[in-house]
């Protein structure tokens, strides 16, 4: 009887459990080839009307340019239409040489409704690819350039404010500055959790107009002006605000950074707020960024606050806050350290003060 | 010069409400004074009057006839009040008392026990049974009743995105899908406003720095 369950059980986990099929789609004339690709560990796994497919797949691929490959995005897709069908992975800070290999781990999970097919498929392409000189390859579906563009900005900014430092205050300045990051991000105040929801949720608590107090930075193209947001208790939504281009190039892309203030004093950066703009300069615009964020219960958003984080110009250049700028008290304890700016701490905390200067002396 | 009595003392006399020592004074100075022999009488004589006139029945009122009217009115409300709850009645009259009314409640209060207690344990197989997000789902609904807030007030009119500390998680229609990395935290997750949320991750051994992105469109 019991070796009869045994059998039901473990019959019963091989047709609800199915190694999904994978497929990768790099184009012939990408700047990358794929070496190898394991599949490991992927699995679908029949859950209500649709398949939970968790991708675990390891791609080693060959940098067929003639450039230092930066960054890279995968979009991985089980699904295009339905939430939960799409993600991506993103590797900023890379250096690979040309003809040299690399590894790009997917840990994702992914929804893909039943009756697509007999086996659930999980499909890998290729977004983008940063090119040291900042050139890029891909279709960008995923707006993947601008990102990326962003974080190897913020990793040379970085990356040169430790050097110098290195340079200037030595192992010992080194070793403070990487003490006084990992600090930082260890104190950062966390929400808990922030519910980034498409329309707004059916709040019953009275709502009011809550204005933005914009930080201003010394060099920064947009000046932000007349912000506010609808506020009720744990949530906001509705978030307008007013931009003018201070510059002498056309803007295309801005993004501001969303802060908010609790009860207690507390201050978080909530969201990002991207825009796509078309800002002559001294033109003004308004933007109306479809947004709504909902923090938890014990959360009483009292006031909020903005920041220029990135400009995209007309010509495809950018614009990000320099060091000083965020090393501003207002900013520094809110925003989040650059990827590059995290990654170089962790090799500290893990590997010591030699990993990090031979890091450093890399490119 | 005589020195009358109090006249609380003397309306108390009058009502036979005083002490027994105090009436007996008052009687002795009662007979000497003829001012407060008066007073007394007064009282007295008032208190007679209001007795004669509080027991009198009002011009045009029959008694029996108000009687019969209201016994009757009260037996209507009562057949109207079985009528509603029938069963309630039944419950407080004396024949609740009889054996075999005893042994139909205990049976009852029997039968709702084990019925309590095949739904507790079915209760338990089925939260141990369900999966670890149905079940958060479920906590979150009956944490929500809990508090005295409906499921609607705080339903979300579409997916959502939620980063926290261990995380992204994506919310629809009532399930959750959470990405993860493993056994390995994230050292910043961040959301857009443009519906997607991002958890970057660095492998301890490697150095290299991966962001996942979950995308609600």
């Amino acid at each position: 009887m019991c070796s009869k369950w045994c059998f039901c059980v473990l019959a019963a986990t091989a047709v609800s459990a199915q190694t999904p099929n994978g497929h990768i789609d790099i184009p012939k004339d990408a700047p990358v080839s794929m070496v190898s690709v394991d599949w490991g560990g992927s699995r679908a796994t029949a859950r209500g009307s649709a398949y939970l497919v968790d991708v675990h797949a390891s791609l080693t691929l060959l940098n067929s340019s003639q450039k230092h490959i930066r960054g890279v995005t995968l979009e991985v897709l089980a699904q295009e239409v339905t939430p939960g069908g799409r993600g991506a992975v993103k590797v900023p800070s890379l250096d690979v040489a040309p003809r040299d290999v690399f590894s790009v781990h997917i840990d994702e999970t992914l929804l893909r409704p039943l009756g697509g097919g007999a086996t659930p498929i999980v499909e890998v392409r290729l977004d983008g690819i940063l090119f040291d000189d900042l050139t890029f390859y891909g279709p960008d579906k995923l707006n993947s350039q601008r990102e990326m563009t962003v974080w190897e900005m913020e990793a040379r900014r970085d990356r040169k404010y430790f050097r110098t430092l290195l340079e200037s205050a030595g192992r010992d300045g080194l070793q403070k500055a990487m003490l006084a990051s990992l600090t930082r991000q260890s104190e950062t105040p966390r929400t808990g959790m922030l519910q980034v929801v498409r329309g707004r949720a059916t709040n019953v608590d009275p709502e009011r107009e809550v204005q933005f107090a914009f930080l201003r930075m010394a060099d920064e193209p947009i000046e932000p002006a007349a912000g506010m947001a609808r506020v009720a208790a744990n949530e906001a939504w509705a978030p307008r605000f007013e931009v003018r281009n201070i510059s002498k190039r056309p803007v295309r892309h801005v993004e501001i950074g969303w802060i908010v203030k609790d009860q207690n004093g507390n201050q978080f950066l909530a969201a990002s707020l991207p825009a796509d703009l078309n800002l002559a300069p001294g033109q003004d615009a308004r933007v109306f960024p479809d947004a709504a964020i909902k923090f938890p219960d014990r959360i009483s958003i009292q006031s909020m606050s903005g920041f220029v984080s990135s400009v995209q110009f007309g010509d495809g250049s950018y614009w990000i806050p320099s060091r000083s700028s965020m090393e501003e008290p207002e900013l520094r304890d809110v925003a989040s350290p650059s990827p590059e700016e995290q990654r170089l701490a962790r090799i500290y905390q893990k590997k010591g003060m030699d990993a990090l200067i031979q890091e450093l002396k890399k490119f | 010069m005589i020195r009358h009595a109090k006249e609380t003392d003397l309306a108390l006399f009058a009502s036979g409400d005083a002490s027994p020592w105090r009436s007996l004074c008052l009687r002795l100075h009662l007979g000497r004074c003829l001012q407060c022999r008066e007073v007394a009488e007064a009282y007295r004589a008032d208190r007679e009057w209001l007795k004669e006139e509080s027991s009198r029945m009002p011009p045009g009122v029959d008694w029996e006839h108000l009687a019969a009217e209201m016994t009757a009115n009260i037996r209507v409300g009562l057949e109207a009040g079985e009528c509603v709850a029938p069963r309630r009645r039944r419950r407080a009259g004396p024949r609740f008392r009889s054996r075999r009314m005893r042994l139909q409640l205990s049976f009852g209060w029997a039968a709702a026990a084990a019925a309590a207690g095949m739904m507790l344990l079915i209760g338990a197989a089925l939260w141990l049974n369900f999966p670890p997000a149905d079940k958060e789902v479920l906590g979150r609904a009956m944490s929500q009743l809990f508090h005295g807030r409906g499921i609607m007030e705080s339903e979300e009119s579409g997916p959502m995105v939620e980063a926290s500390d261990s995380g992204i998680v994506l919310r629809g229609n009532g399930g959750s899908l959470k990405i993860s990395q493993g056994e390995l935290r994230p050292v910043a997750v961040s959301v857009s406003a443009q519906g997607s949320a991002s958890a970057r991750y660095v492998d301890d051994d490697t150095g290299q720095m991966t962001i996942t992105s979950v995308y609600v469109q």
